[in-house]
């Protein structure tokens, strides 16, 4: 009697060790750790690839010409500070020949991440392209308007002639007025 | 010669039926034994392993996030933020440079084609958000001949393009014309070249404008 009631007592623990115990371990917290490791090596290897990107940027920016990178940044600065430029617009036009008589500033209508730009102007990463317009009118002769103008067309600091007006007179002095744009990156 | 029934003719001893049935019964609970012993030690040995297993993968785990989290305290934000940066930078600078506009250009064709007998008294130019630039403005002429070769001399040149003259008009007291002038300008007669830069373009330290 008693040599038939141990196996059914091994079998009913089998099955209640099988069920109770490496069931619900092998789908339960073992199938999580292996989710978990998986997803560990994933992130691992896009650090791996973030690593190596950055390296390569690191060399890249390191090729560039310090100069060239300033250069850049005053091209298309990190804030608008109109302040600045039009003291230089005031200088340049001093040496130019020219005399400013009124700056006004008057923001493109757009406020979105690119207002102002040019068609198709667009940044991918962290924002976009900033602009304003400065109205500036100023007198002088046609040759200090040229040289003005060029200087303009030349400023390290971005700015486009989106309008310019001349209006002449019999003493060889103009009143010029001009909408300048500028830009800066967000 | 006929034999007896019931003596045997062979001399091995046949086994009994009880004997064979006492055989049957033994092996079969021996088996039974056997499978039941062996399915609870296959679960068992199953159980130790997966025990040990689910320790070797939460260790494993344990490294991976230490791994991940040395990975993550790597990354310098404000690096990256600087590479963004200087990436949208390079390309607005791209773009916006191909976009502007050198209206000097404008103006010296201008005087090549205007001779001293016509003067412009008024002209604005505008560009819209394409980069179309368009000139309007008005002036007097000598002559109606001197007006008539500043419209062949612009026809000819076609970079000033589309221009009309109108509100044409002939003062009676000195035979000069008043007009009016709209045109559209070539892209490439605006259009800035990085190689027009003259050295003066260099920046002083402190300003941004020549």
């Amino acid at each position: 009697m008693m040599s038939r009631i141990y196996p059914l007592i091994s079998v009913i623990a089998a099955i209640a060790l099988f069920v109770g115990y490496v069931g619900p371990t092998w789908n339960g917290s073992i199938a999580g750790t292996k989710n978990a490791i998986a997803s560990d090596d994933q992130a691992l290897a896009a650090a791996q690839a973030y690593a190596t990107e950055e390296s390569q940027l690191v060399s890249e920016r390191d090729a560039m010409n310090p100069a060239d990178i300033a250069r850049l940044t005053t091209l298309l600065p990190d804030s608008v500070d109109n302040v600045s430029i039009i003291l230089d617009l005031d200088a340049l036009a001093a040496r130019s020949g020219l005399t400013l008589s009124n700056v006004n500033v008057s923001a493109p209508a757009a406020s979105s991440a690119s207002a102002g730009a040019p068609a198709g102007l667009s940044t991918g990463g962290t924002g976009g392209i900033g602009s304003v317009d400065l109205v500036v009118s100023a007198t002088g002769s046609y040759a200090a308007f040229q040289k003005f103008l060029r200087g303009v067309e030349l400023s390290e600091r971005l700015l486009d002639v989106r309008q310019l007006s001349v209006k002449g007179s019999d003493t060889g002095i103009y009143i010029y007025q001009m909408s300048l744009r500028l830009y800066w990156l967000r | 010669m006929a034999l007896i029934p019931n003596i045997p003719t062979s001399f091995v001893p046949r086994p009994d039926s009880t004997s064979r049935r006492r055989f049957n019964t033994s092996d079969l609970g021996s088996a039974l034994g056997f499978v039941a012993y062996g399915a609870i030690g296959v679960v068992l040995a199953i159980a130790i392993g997966l025990f040990i297993y689910g320790h070797i993968l939460d260790s494993v785990l344990a490294g991976k996030d230490v791994q991940l989290a040395n990975a993550r305290a790597s990354i310098d934000s404000a690096k990256v933020e600087s590479f963004l940066r200087l990436s949208d930078r390079l390309k607005a600078g791209e773009q916006l440079l191909a976009n502007h506009i050198a209206l000097s250009g404008f103006f010296d064709d201008l005087d090549a084609q205007l001779p001293v007998s016509v003067r412009i008294s008024e002209l604005s130019v505008a560009t819209d958000d394409k980069g179309a630039v368009s000139v309007t403005g008005a002036g007097i002429a000598k002559d109606f001949n001197s007006l008539a070769a500043v419209s062949s001399a612009l026809a000819a040149d076609g970079r000033i393009k589309d221009a009309i003259f109108s509100d044409i008009a002939v003062n009676p007291q000195d035979g000069s014309v008043s007009f009016a002038l709209a045109a559209a300008l070539d892209p490439k007669l605006v259009a800035f070249s990085p190689s027009s830069a003259t050295p003066a373009a260099t920046p002083a330290a402190t300003t941004t404008l020549p």
